[in-house]
């Protein structure tokens, strides 16, 4: 971990955004305890691409960076690109606490060569009795919400997703405003 | 520690014998303002508005499915629904309501009767619809709630004096349209308020009081068919998606995907709604989102060990 330790103490400015998205490390124990749900070991982050080359170099250096984080703590990342134009890095760790440091570094590397208003969201993955139930986090409004698909096309488990929120709103930043809660169907992870 | 079938609430049963006394003060005060003002015409009004609430009483369960056009069904036309109003009557020891149905596609249900014996209890077609098995189940637990708390008769009691104060309004308004059947004016002094003005503004006031008393009241009463809900169905958090499928297309999450909305609100932050303080004590059901609040909380309650 020093390497990473190293790596997160670049930036000496508070972020808000940083330290709510480390929250759901500590969640993860209420997760499991409270909801039986376990972490997949899959996380990822979905952001609009852009063509310029700032933005393109950025990436490129990005890549370097996840490359020397993945021979560090062996946190594979692979890149995909969706129906709707996203670009999502998914990153796949058995260690918890690795893969949101992982996700935490490429918002943080992206926000810091000012493409913060490129990022979507974060999510991540946990299971119960291997049905999928998703936190998302969302850049913009630094807050989590869940979002628990129930199978069918478009439709959500609305009274599991509010439960998740009731057990949790102590922990987690949660988006308030329910009407907010995008979900992400079909999402890579 | 055991937990009782419909829940004990401290707080809310305090701030509820709190709100009553306030209720019964106010009688209190208003009769000794009447009677001194003027000294006949009360006790009639008093037998009339007395009969009225007995009516009311007595009628309660009639007069809400005609008012609504609920149709009683029988557990051939209505199976699933029967079965959860008889799992749900077992698990609470409450004797089983008829059940019935009204023919609209507004989600809704209610609970009405004098006593669980004299219990009905009703579901729109569109609640049944629009909502999972589940979520359905949170609300007749709601309702039956209601039943096991006599919510009819202490909705009774408290608009019984509501009912005076607006039936003296008006008899105090046709006294003055019609010549002041009871004011007699003292000799002492030309330019003095007629008595029946008094009288109508006394009663005016002690309705406007009552009226924000008595949905005081019935705000707790929702808040304590919540908790019964949610403890008698063991899992608040259908009751909390059925509410939100309820209440309308306002702050229900939504369907559609993240990706989608992108360039629009999902992307700017936007001040979250406007809290509305004063709207509330003319509400007779509390805000969804202090609902929802308690129900978390619930939620978090039962997810620890009982000692």
């Amino acid at each position: 971990m020093g390497f990473l330790d190293a790596l997160l103490g670049r930036k000496q400015l508070k972020d808000p955004a940083r330290d709510r998205l480390f929250a759901l490390s500590t969640a993860r124990i209420t997760l499991e305890a409270e909801l039986d749900l376990r972490p997949a070991g899959v996380g990822a982050v979905c952001f609009k691409s852009m063509s310029a080359a700032e933005f393109v170099r950025a990436e490129k250096d990005l890549h370097g960076l996840l490359d020397a984080v993945a021979r560090d703590t062996g946190t594979k990342v692979e890149r995909k690109t969706d129906d709707y134009g996203f670009e999502w890095l998914i990153a796949h760790d058995a260690d918890f606490e690795d893969l949101v440091a992982t996700i935490h570094l490429v918002g943080a590397e992206l926000e810091s060569r000012g493409f913060g208003p490129q990022l979507l969201a974060a999510v991540f993955r946990f299971d119960r009795a291997g049905q999928p139930a998703y936190w998302i986090y969302g850049y913009k409004r630094g807050a989590f919400w869940p979002f628990v698909p129930s199978g069918e096309s478009t439709r959500r488990d609305n009274a599991t997703e509010l439960e998740l929120k009731a057990k949790l709103e102590k922990e987690l930043p949660i988006e308030e405003d329910t009407s907010r809660w995008f979900g992400t169907f079909d999402a890579p992870l | 520690m055991k937990r009782k079938a419909f829940g004990r609430d401290a707080g809310l049963t305090s701030r509820m014998v709190f709100t009553g006394f306030l209720l019964g003060a106010l009688y209190v005060a208003f009769a000794a303002v009447l009677f001194n003002v003027l000294n006949v015409g009360l006790a009639p009004m008093i037998v009339i508005s007395l009969g009225l609430a007995a009516f009311q009483y007595y009628t309660s369960d009639k007069l809400a499915l005609a008012a609504s056009g609920a149709k009683v069904v029988s557990a051939d036309e209505a199976p699933e629904l029967h079965a959860m109003v008889d799992r749900l009557c077992a698990m609470a020891d409450l004797p089983k309501p008829r059940v019935a149905i009204v023919d609209t596609d507004v989600p809704n249900a209610f609970a009405t009767g004098r006593s669980p014996k004299h219990a009905a209890v009703a579901v729109t077609r569109g609640l049944r619809e629009r909502l999972e098995a589940k979520e359905i189940e949170g609300v007749l637990a709601h309702e039956l709630a209601h039943i096991a708390n006599r919510d009819v008769l202490v909705m009774t009691l408290a608009s019984f004096f509501a009912m005076l104060a607006a039936l003296l309004t008006r008899f105090a308004l046709y006294a003055g349209m019609f010549g002041g059947g009871y004011g007699r004016r003292n000799d002492n002094g030309g330019n003095q308020v007629p008595v029946w003005l008094i009288v109508l503004a006394v009663s005016m006031v002690t309705y406007a009081i009552s009226f924000v008393l008595i949905r005081t009241i019935s705000r707790y009463r929702e808040y304590g068919a919540d908790r019964g809900s949610a403890l008698l169905t063991g899992a608040p958090e259908y009751l909390m998606s059925a509410l939100q499928k309820i209440s309308g297309q306002m702050t229900r999450i939504p369907q559609r995907d993240l990706r989608e909305m992108e360039g629009m609100s999902a992307l700017f932050i936007i001040p979250t709604r406007v809290k509305r303080a004063t709207g509330e004590w003319f509400m007779d059901h509390p805000p969804l989102e202090k609902r929802l609040a308690r129900l978390a909380e619930i939620a978090r309650e039962m997810g620890r060990p009982v000692a």
